[in-house]
């Protein structure tokens, strides 16, 4: 059994509880234009080209069947020019390349592969309480390959995330539930119609599965990506509410605020950039605004990513805890 | 230079507050005189500008700078070249230059005293002309080797000897075995001299606190206090907390102003008696004794533990433990404290630590492997008893406090330049066909040759530094010179442990990997093109292409990749060669991966390497993989690789860790951060150095330092204000924290 997979992330403590590897997969039936991960959209390997580091040698010229790769003189000399209507991503040019500017996005790895690159860090998921999250792309997209992934896991004692969009078949989901400890599940735009026009898909399946989770019993984190423009506004704000208040035993929710990562790898992709935000700052506050407000109404709100800018200052909650016998403080 | 006096009752926090205020300009103002300083921060301050002169000259740790000394001060020559050797003519000047070292009182610190001058910094002619060195140094050379010859201090004294006899009784003790060991009466002489220095030198700072209390009515109780603490010091063993403090103080000054010696052992051990019969008859509460050592950690930098199993295996983690973590805390300056992380070692002391490191972002604490390095010295043959005593006293390294004298954390062999000669041996012989199994056989060879040179620069070192620069400071405080009338470095105490280290690892090992994967696997690269890159520092468009191939093999770090195999192979061939070979006179060495700051440096005297890397820029830091070995930068993979190197004997290769700050709610923060530390050592490691850096905070610093003047990072073993460092470390600091995110990041 293989899956098609275009990143495993060690150390990764954003998806989900304790130190984990995040697993990540090629393919996803939406099509967000602020996806993070495009590379995780297409399923298919791609092949990306970083500009930046290319010594315009040429090796990748002479390796490449297709004749894809091409050397052009600009203005200030050879510059390097690859014609992606040729490309069929064979990866010759990768095998040759020296300066690391070209790679092939996207590998088939075996169940037992991917294990092993998990099971290294097992002793930090012991010692901190993680574990493995399969997310993409998206994973439902791979629902017997994320299933066997899961086995796999569990028979090793790994704590499981799935991140999902929840875009997909209810028996892959199905599948999953029994092993999977929590859902990390996309909530991006509450009116179905905004949904499709943003995500290419409506969200009706997606609303449909989890409630169907949900009354199953699953654990459920619901992750809230805020997009200037798209959905940061008071409809959605009190769509997530309404949600938060008919499933009150959620997990909890993370609001994740839009960031530009996504942008230079659509670069090196060959794609044009789908979304633009000149400043992230706003959508920053807005975040911690909303986090603020669904906090005070009682709603369990876990780390917002737009946290990270007040790094290094001290934060109110923090008290100084102490061991017994230290009495005073100044 | 004191801190301004205000006409209202202080606070001990806003007397803390003026205290890091002062500190901070102090460091300003060295920052301003003495340049660059890539190494501890220390608690040095300058001397009145009417006294200073500016000198060229080389720290306790082998660092070249530019110093300010005393002008008022000029050592007694006892040898034609205007250098002064031996214990008599160091202890006579040493006194002399605290004759005339001004005291230092500030009202709003609860301790007397600062230093202001290197006595090192006088030494002119380092050597003694008479040893003649030159043909070792030029071996030592061959293989880029820092050797042994010349080390100062680098072992742990035993504070607890002087807090039970004092200077008076030290006095004493030395008199008392002059007058039977009479042939060893210039060692004495030395000895006696630095403690009548040492008392009058206190003397001076009680009158100066007498005489400040006239002129400071809100502080005149305190400097009263100060005089008081001090009269009775001159002579008599500390009885409270606070004098404790004050006399750690002193002997931290005068050891730091000697050699350069910052070796403090179980400072939470030490305290703790005091602390707890101050508090029982309610002289102190726990907000003075942290005020009191916020005060001394103010003024000196020392390496110290807390926590951890004494000799009966019982942990010892105390109040005192605690309350030197929170000093630390409140002052967020540059403080080189272990916290013991280990079976049976108290839980809390190891979540208050990472605490710290994840809300003050001073690098503060750094963490310890105890079970490990214990295990590690039992190998040796030593008693378990004794292993456990080993304390945590310098950059990566423990020692026995008062009884080893090991020069750890000095002596270093390039692993690199090692591969660099052997490689270049065997391309110059027409006789082989050159392949990685020649290669590699001729590195060991080489290795052999490196370290049996290092063990006669050990046996050298230990024949002569007596008669040079003895240890006087630290023999005082060690079982056994004084009585034997022998210094440290010359059969004075029980153990003599040297630690050799390699360094440049990974360096080595990456180009292990790339020279197997891209010359001899894959063909890519001839043997003579890769010597061609190497000899001309890969210049030209195909240079670099070259060099761009040969950097992209497989690393060390990456997880079970050519290079991870490369770093077992050859940290496995060290460890070997350190620990079955004895030096000439059969003193045992003990083997360690670390290279202190001395990467940078090492790195500029090397040529390029067939990693990819180009000549003169730093070889890789310590037992650490090279930033970027990973796409992910994860953490957790370089823990791993760190814990498959280990050498295994007692001595460490730490881990450096520079983590990005975390994101989530802080609890879980802490659950990851002590996962990290814990689960590295569940895998064998022995020492975590670790920073929580902004990557953008630390780029805008790396271009305008002056603009973070409060910005502390753990370089390496040490901590500094990050803009006390030269370009080229502050470079090397950022490029460890600068590493690509893969996807999802």
């Amino acid at each position: 059994m293989t899956g098609r997979v275009f990143d495993i992330q060690r150390f990764s403590v954003h998806d989900g509880p304790g130190i984990r590897t995040t697993v990540f997969l090629k393919g996803c039936p939406l099509n967000c234009a602020w996806c993070h991960n495009p590379e995780g959209i297409r399923a298919g390997p791609e092949l990306s080209f970083d500009r930046e580091k290319c010594l315009a040698c040429g090796e990748c010229v002479r390796a490449c069947p297709m004749a894809a790769h091409s050397l052009q003189t600009d203005g200030k000399g050879l510059a390097h020019v690859l014609d992606r209507g040729r490309c069929e991503v064979r990866g010759e040019c990768v095998s040759v390349c020296c300066s690391d500017s070209l790679e092939i996005v996207g590998r088939s790895l075996s169940v037992e592969e991917v294990m092993r690159e998990v099971m290294a860090d097992r002793v930090f998921y012991r010692q901190a309480g993680g574990g493995l999250t399969i997310s993409g792309g998206e994973p439902l997209m791979q629902a017997e390959f994320t299933a066997a992934l899961l086995v796999a896991a569990k028979k090793e004692g790994l704590h499981c995330c799935v991140e999902t969009s929840g875009f997909g078949g209810w028996e892959a989901l199905c599948r999953m539930l029994p092993l999977t400890d929590l859902f990390l599940f996309d909530w991006k735009v509450t009116e179905p119609v905004e949904h499709e026009r943003h995500t290419g898909q409506s969200n009706t399946i997606i609303a449909r599965n989890l409630r169907e989770l949900y009354a199953r019993g699953a654990r459920i984190r619901l992750q809230c990506p805020l997009i200037p423009g798209i959905n940061d506004n008071e409809g959605h704000y009190e769509g997530i509410e309404a949600l938060l208040e008919s499933m009150p035993n959620l997990d909890g929710i993370s609001i994740l605020p839009y960031h530009p990562l996504g942008t230079a790898k659509l670069e090196r992709l060959g794609r044009p950039p789908a979304f633009a935000a000149s400043t992230t700052s706003a959508i920053r506050q807005s975040a911690r605004f909303l986090a603020g407000r669904l906090a005070r109404r009682g709603f369990r709100v876990v780390g917002t990513e737009g946290d990270r800018q007040e790094g290094g200052q001290r934060r109110a909650e923090d008290g100084v805890p102490r061991r017994e016998g230290i009495k005073s403080d100044f | 230079m004191s801190t301004t006096a205000v006409e209202t009752e202080l606070s001990y926090e806003e007397r803390l507050r003026l205290l890091r205020g002062m500190k901070l300009a102090q460091t300003r103002e060295k920052q301003r005189i003495r340049g660059t300083m890539d190494f501890d921060d220390h608690g040095i301050i300058l001397p009145p500008e009417d006294l200073r002169e500016t000198v060229k000259t080389i720290s306790g740790s082998g660092v070249h700078f530019t110093d300010v000394i005393l002008k008022n001060f000029r050592p007694r020559p006892n040898h034609q070249n205007g250098g002064y050797y031996g214990p008599a003519a160091c202890g006579r000047n040493f006194r002399s230059l605290l004759e005339v070292h001004p005291a230092y009182i500030d009202p709003m610190s609860s301790l007397a005293g600062a230093y202001m001058v290197n006595f090192m910094s006088y030494r002119r002619a380092h050597w003694k002309p008479e040893f003649d060195r030159e043909e070792l140094m030029a071996q030592h050379e061959r293989y880029h080797i820092v050797p042994a010859i010349g080390a100062v201090q680098h072992l742990c004294q035993d504070l607890a000897i002087g807090l039970r006899l004092g200077w008076g009784g030290l006095l004493e003790k030395v008199r008392h075995f002059r007058a039977i060991n009479v042939a060893a009466a210039e060692f004495y002489e030395g000895l006696e001299q630095v403690v009548l220095g040492t008392q009058d030198w206190i003397r001076r700072h009680a009158r100066e606190a007498r005489r400040k209390a006239q002129e400071h009515g809100p502080m005149a109780q305190n400097l009263l206090e100060i005089a008081e603490i001090n009269e009775h010091l001159i002579s008599g063993a500390p009885r409270t907390f606070r004098e404790a403090c004050q006399w750690i103080l002193w002997d931290l000054l005068i050891s730091r102003m000697y050699n350069g010696s910052g070796a403090l052992g179980r400072a939470d051990v030490l305290l703790e008696p005091y602390y707890r019969a101050d508090v029982g008859a309610g002289r102190l509460t726990d907000e003075e004794a942290v005020f009191h050592i916020a005060c001394m950690l103010l003024r000196d930098t020392p390496y110290f533990q807390l926590g951890g199993p004494d000799a009966s295996g019982r942990d010892v983690t105390g109040s005192v433990s605690f309350l030197v973590l929170e000093a630390a805390h409140r002052l967020r300056t540059p403080v080189n404290v272990g916290v013991c992380v280990g079976e049976g070692v108290d839980e809390g002391l190891l979540r208050r630590g990472v605490e710290m490191l994840v809300e003050d972002r001073c690098g503060t604490p750094k963490f310890l492997g105890v079970d490990n390095t214990i295990r590690g010295f039992v190998r040796n043959g030593f008693s378990v008893e004794l292993a456990r005593e080993r304390a945590y006293s310098g950059c990566q390294w423990s020692a026995l406090p008062g009884r080893e004298y090991a020069i750890q954390d000095i002596i270093k062999i390039n692993l690199a330049k090692v591969l660099d000669v052997a490689l270049r041996e065997m391309l110059a012989d027409g006789d082989v066909r050159p392949c990685v199994a020649e290669l590699w056989d001729r590195f060991e060879r080489h290795l052999g040759e490196a370290v049996a040179i290092t063990a006669a620069g050990i046996d050298f070192q230990y024949e002569h530094m007596h008669e040079v620069f003895p240890e006087l400071p630290l023999d005082l405080l060690c079982h056994g010179p004084i009585e034997r009338g022998l210094d440290a470095s010359h059969g004075g105490v029980e153990y003599y442990t040297f630690g050799v280290d390699g360094a440049g690892l990974a360096t080595t090992a990456d180009s292990f990997a790339s020279i197997e994967e891209r010359v001899e696997k894959e063909g890519r690269v001839s043997w003579a093109q890769l010597l061609e890159g190497l000899e001309s520092n890969w210049a030209g468009p195909e240079g670099e292409r070259v060099r761009r191939l040969m950097g992209g093999a497989a690393k060390y770090g990456a997880g079970g990749t050519t290079g991870d195999e490369w770093a077992k192979r050859i940290a496995g061939a060290f460890t070997r060669e350190v620990k079955e070979k004895r030096t000439p006179n059969g003193h045992m060495m003990l083997p360690g991966l670390f290279s202190w700051a001395l990467a940078v440096l090492m790195g500029k005297k090397l040529g390029a390497t067939p990693n990819g890397r180009r000549a003169g820029e730093p070889i890789s830091h310590g037992a650490n993989p090279n930033p970027g070995c990973r796409k992910d930068g994860a953490p957790t993979a370089i823990a791993v690789a760190v814990a498959e190197v280990q050498p295994g004997y007692g001595n460490t290769a730490p881990l450096q860790l520079d983590l990005d700050p975390c994101t989530q709610n802080s609890a879980q923060d802490i659950v990851n951060v002590m996962g990290l530390i814990r689960g590295h050592f569940d895998l064998g490691g022995t020492q975590i150095n670790a920073n929580i850096v902004d990557r953008e905070q630390i780029l805008e610093a790396s271009e305008d330092p002056g603009r973070f003047p409060e910005l502390v990072v753990r370089v390496t073993g040490f901590s500094a204000y990050f803009s006390s460092l030269s370009p080229e470390l502050r470079r090397f600091v950022v490029d460890r924290v600068i590493c690509e995110k893969g996807a999802g990041a």
